[in-house]
């Protein structure tokens, strides 16, 4: 009992260690990449200045050298400029974009989970339906995404990335996020069970007994582990993104690091995958934060009188 | 149901995830080492005329992409499974055992693993792999560690339930030995569901990366990243059948046939994980 | 003059103000890796640069005989070692400043300074020495050596000293996205494709207000987009959609002329393909027109059929091309095994073997190919199994082909199907002289041979266009002999316009070079 801390304390510890841990561990695997992007451009088998660009991007540093120029950098926002996927564009101005594109992409893709949790909590969605979002979400993102990509391209064209376009690979792309690999059919049954197995509790029983209401003793008990099913689906939907947002085009943060990982270009990838890195931990600090209100909550004495 | 009708029942998921993963084996089995010459006389005939699949663009038969497919991804997919089961026996034992530390350490670098955005581990992976040797293999491996830190979680909350080290301490009180303890009042009757489910998914999991990296590899006109560029994947099938959704090209039946193949993937998935449900 | 241009000037800026304000889009093979001209390393990047710079001179895409739209008078100095250009006035950048002899030097020296990791200076390196501002905007630009085509020695983009900090030019500035040119276009790099505004020049007046660029993706649906008015224009399609593009009457089909000719370049220096008589069988042992029919979709006896085999490192329309040398179009399966086996080799179960261990190919194939000849790899691959060599199937990425295979560093390759594309000079000593120093520079598989580098040395050292032609012949008829290379075609590349795009002239190679003439009625 007296270790409930213990669980928070190590999210909390991981919330601060995986901005940079995720770029650091990246940068040590893409430096295992064939060649490197100054002799990709330059050979110096063939062409002079090679040497010199290596080291201007610090590629001649070795790979922590290289991660600790740009993570000083990367703390005074300076994340460079692209080597080779939008050569000359600075990466900063690239995140700019990408960020709230990736964050309105889960939003939106939250939409029909967030309502799929709450119908399961509240009851509203039967369990005979969960049969239905199963067979719905065994369909792989790869294959509702290029269906996605097909009406958008119907509907727009192909070189169409403004506008409504935009919101419709936007909207077609949440939608291939909640429904596809299990998304939706993960969230709406984790949390049925989640709470049905908790209702079944002998104190729950008492508690109905006593007039109070099921949600109202079940709930802080599953809090943190509803959130952390929370933070496992956002986590799926971000991984999923890196496919939905290739396939349909979107110009978010999966969409940097797969383009950027392709060109080799290091700084895209990184700034990507610290981004990445970053919501992780916001949803790590919040599952921490959780688990230790309830904690608390559940530790408290209650009020009795005296007699 | 009495224990024995329980059991029965399961049989007929258990039947279908053989006959499913079977049917997988026997395609690869039968996979020609390198594609067939075209015959664009032939282009987009269906099955009727080029019977079992019929035809892609290139008058080619579509057998070829189903077998071939199924030879890059049968045993990768399989050996996925594999390595997500034993990880997460491996997650769940350790929270049964109570080693708090241990656990704390499997947490925390599950934490890290799981935060690393995946398909760009995978992607960088793949293309570490010199040209040679380029096959799923590695890339079911290494998805299969990332994915592994959810699975321990699962177990180890399995395990957790169970009452952790309270409840071996109990059952060594009723004088089992640890190797009975851990394998089969542990392992076998309680983590087996949730183990057997998620390395069914992961096997899935790792199919649709297959899928989703040789489209992208397709689209892009570059290499594969997934197996040698003699042989065709089953994203060629849905290629093929994104020509049909867009422009109406006379190649429904590839997607037709792709789709099926999936249907048959996850069929057998769901099969596994209904087979090993608990009692 | 300068009224008369500045008067010029006014009238255009007026036109195109009140001109038709069209926009023409157009689907690319792949969007263009950079603006900068100096790291240009796709034909996507040639052609989208030359709607933004200007070049000193370029060959007119009708009579291929040289023009220039910025240099006023020139004249050779020093014996012929240096070239003296005098620019036009009145020429403006696209930020509005006015291009002079120093920005004509500035380029010079950036290309010479050891500080631009550039492939592209690194080839002006061998050729420029220096350059010199003389008065009245002009310069003098000196040569490593006479050069029998010296203004053909001159055909780099030039850049303005203005947009520079120093001559040491990064491919990571603004400028590969925002480049600064003098050309009929300003341009700017986007996410998903670059967005071409005319901009009206002394010497360039634009009759398209703006060029759109996107990636065109899947051929098939590229040409059904072009067909339904979704995109005006494709650069290149694929042979085997040509017939799609022909039978509307709204798109017509271009000739593109990239000077190309595809090859499949062979290991000399490795065990059995040392031996000439193996590379003789293996080049037998190829069935081209049946590789053409299925690969590029041209039967057998077809007429104007734009593929056309070649016996040398020259198309057909080269004057360098050896008419004396056939070419080898159906395989020979019995000459073939003659020779393999006069070479050393046995069969044993159906497959060669060489010194008692079994020979197992392993074939690449430049990745991005296959989009005009699909299949190619398999089909070559399958004609020389049926040969009875056991093999193993390779694509390979535009960038490990820049890094590995052009570097020489290919070794463990046996084969390599790729493409070479020529510009202004048809100059193959970097592909067959022995590498080191600066020769050699693209030797896939270092191939060395003495006789080679002397007739390579002669063609340096011609000073006439006929001694330049007759060294050539002789190299055609030594590589035809020694097949470090067997040659397989020329493919023609075929653009799509829709017939309302007029007076598109499409000049070789660089594409844009007449874009001021083009015109779109909707």
């Amino acid at each position: 009992m007296t270790r409930w801390w213990i669980r928070p304390l190590v999210r909390l510890v991981a919330a601060l260690l995986l901005p940079v841990a995720v770029p650091a561990i990246l940068t040590l695997l893409i430096w295992a990449l064939p060649g490197d992007p100054a002799s990709i451009i330059c050979p110096p088998e063939t062409c002079g200045g090679s040497a010199g660009l290596a080291e201007r991007w610090h590629l001649d540093d070795g790979p922590m050298g290289f991660f600790r120029h740009w993570a000083a950098g990367a703390l005074h926002g300076d994340f460079g400029r692209s080597w080779r996927m939008l050569q000359g564009v600075e990466v900063g101005e690239l995140l700019a974009e990408a960020v709230p594109t990736t964050l309105v992409l889960l939003a939106l893709a939250g939409v029909p989970v967030g309502l799929g949790v709450v119908g399961a909590v509240t009851g509203r969605l039967p369990a005979k339906a969960d049969p239905l979002f199963h067979v719905l979400g065994l369909m792989p993102s790869i294959v509702l995404g290029l269906a996605a990509a097909a009406l958008v391209q119907l509907e727009f064209g192909a070189g169409a990335f403004d506008g409504s376009a935009r919101w419709a690979r936007l909207v077609g792309g949440a939608l291939v996020l909640a429904f596809s690999d299990g998304a939706l059919a993960g969230a709406v049954t984790g949390t049925r069970g989640l709470f049905s197995a908790e209702a079944r509790q002998r104190y729950v029983g008492i508690a109905v007994l006593r007039g109070e209401t099921v949600l109202s003793n079940t709930l802080p008990n599953v809090a943190p582990a509803l959130v952390g099913q929370l933070r496992a689906r956002v986590l799926h939907l971000l991984s999923g993104a890196v496919i939905v947002e290739a396939l349909l085009e979107i110009n978010g943060l999966g969409d940097l690091l797969w383009g950027g990982t392709i060109w080799q270009d290091f700084g895209v990838v990184l700034a990507a995958a610290t981004a990445f890195a970053v919501l992780s931990a916001a949803l790590l600090v919040v599952q921490a934060v959780a688990e230790v209100l309830v904690a608390l909550h559940v530790r408290r004495a209650p009020a009795v009188g005296a007699e | 149901m009495s224990g024995a009708g329980r059991r029965f029942s399961r049989w007929p998921s258990g039947l279908l995830a053989a006959a499913g993963f079977g049917a997988l084996l026997v395609f690869a089995a039968f996979a020609p080492e390198f594609l067939p010459d075209p015959d664009p006389s032939r282009a987009w005939q269906g099955p009727g005329e080029m019977p079992p699949f019929g035809a892609d663009d290139r008058g080619r038969s579509l057998w070829v992409y189903a077998t071939q497919g199924a030879s890059i991804l049968a045993w990768p997919a399989l050996l996925a499974g594999f390595v997500v089961a034993l990880l997460a026996v491996f997650g769940g034992v350790v929270r049964a055992t109570g080693a708090a530390r241990l656990d704390g350490w499997v947490q925390g670098m599950g934490e890290v693993v799981g935060a690393l955005p995946r398909m760009v581990v995978v992607l960088v992976v793949a293309l570490i792999v010199p040209a040679d040797s380029r096959s799923l293999y590695p890339l079911a491996v290494t998805w299969a560690l990332l994915a592994a830190p959810g699975a321990m979680d699962e177990a180890a909350a399995v395990a957790e339930r169970l009452g952790g080290s309270r409840f071996v301490e109990a059952l060594r009180a009723h004088g089992y030995s640890a190797a009975r303890i851990f394998l089969l009042h542990i392992v076998g009757y309680n983590l087996r569901p949730v183990v057997v489910r998620q390395a069914a998914e992961v096997s899935m999991q790792v199919v649709f990366l297959e899928l989703a990296l040789s489209y992208l590899a397709l689209a892009g006109d570059r290499p594969s990243l997934t197996h040698a560029d003699s042989v065709m994947s089953w994203a060629g099938l849905l290629s093929q059948g994104y020509t049909w959704l867009v422009i109406d090209m006379e190649s429904g039946h590839a997607l037709a046939l792709g789709l099926g193949l999936i249907a048959l993937v996850t069929g057998a998935s769901l099969a596994v994980s209904h087979a090993a449900r608990a009692r | 003059m300068a009224l008369r241009n500045a008067l010029r000037s006014a009238g255009v800026t007026a036109l195109a103000l009140a001109g038709t304000g069209a926009t023409l889009s157009y689907h690319e093979v792949s969007l263009p890796t950079t603006l900068n001209p100096l790291f240009a390393a796709t034909m996507s990047d040639y052609r989208s640069q030359e709607l933004v710079f200007d070049r000193l001179w370029f060959h007119d895409a009708v009579t291929n005989e040289l023009k220039t739209r910025i240099v006023e008078k020139w004249e050779l100095a020093e014996g012929g070692k240096a070239i003296k250009v005098t620019l036009k006035s009145g020429l403006k950048w696209h930020d509005g400043k006015s291009m002079s002899a120093k920005d004509l030097c500035f380029t010079v020296r950036a290309m010479l300074d050891k500080g631009t990791p550039s492939p592209i200076a690194e080839g002006y390196r061998g050729v420029l020495e220096g350059c010199e501002v003389q008065g009245g905007n002009s310069a003098l630009i000196r040569f490593t050596r006479v050069f029998h085509n010296p203004r053909e020695r001159l055909g780099f983009a030039i850049l303005p000293e203005g947009a520079f900090q120093s001559t040491a030019i990064t491919p990571d500035l603004d400028f590969s996205a925002h480049p600064v040119g003098s050309g009929p276009f300003k341009g700017s790099r986007g996410r998903r494709g670059v967005v071409f505004d005319a901009f009206a020049n002394v010497h360039h007046q634009p009759g398209i207000a703006q060029l759109q660029l996107s990636e065109g993706n899947d051929p098939l649906i590229q040409v059904k987009t072009i067909i339904n008015n979704g995109v005006q224009g494709i650069i290149a399609v694929p042979p085997t959609l040509r017939p799609d593009v022909s039978a509307s009457d709204e798109v017509a089909l271009k000739s593109y002329d990239l000077r190309s000719w595809w090859f499949i370049a062979v290991n000399t220096n490795k065990g059995f393909l040392a031996d000439k008589r193996v590379r003789q069988a293996l080049n037998l042992m190829l069935d081209r027109s049946k590789l053409r029919e299925l690969a590029i979709g041209v039967k057998p006896g077809e007429q104007n059929s734009p593929c056309e085999f070649i016996s040398g490192p020259f198309v057909q329309s080269s004057a360098y091309y050896n008419r004396a040398i056939p070419v080898v179009e159906r395989s020979d399966r019995a000459r073939s095994d003659k020779l393999l086996t006069d070479a050393g080799l046995a069969k044993q179960g159906g497959s060669w073997t060489w010194k008692g261990q079994s020979i197992n190919l392993k074939i690449g194939m430049l990745a991005p190919l296959n989009t005009e000849a699909p299949d190619l790899l398999s089909l070559i691959g399958n004609q020389l199994g049926e040969g009875g060599f056991k093999r193993v199937e390779n694509k390979i990425s535009e960038d490990e082909w820049n890094r590995q295979i052009l570097t020489g560093q290919a070794g463990d390759y046996d084969l390599l199907v790729g493409k070479w594309s020529f510009g202004l000079v048809e100059d193959v000593n970097d592909q067959f002289h022995s590498r080191g120093g600066k020769n050699g520079k693209v030797n896939i598989f270092n191939y060395a041979n003495p006789s080679v580098d002397t007739v390579l040395q002669e063609y340096d050292r011609a000073r006439t266009d006929t001694a330049a032609q007759d060294a050539y012949h002789r190299l055609h008829a030594t590589l035809a002999d020694d097949l470090p290379y067997l040659f397989l075609w020329k493919l023609d590349t075929k653009s799509a316009w829709r017939t309302g795009v007029r007076n598109n002239i499409i000049a070789p190679y660089h594409y844009f070079t007449e874009i001021d003439g083009w015109r779109y009625d909707k």
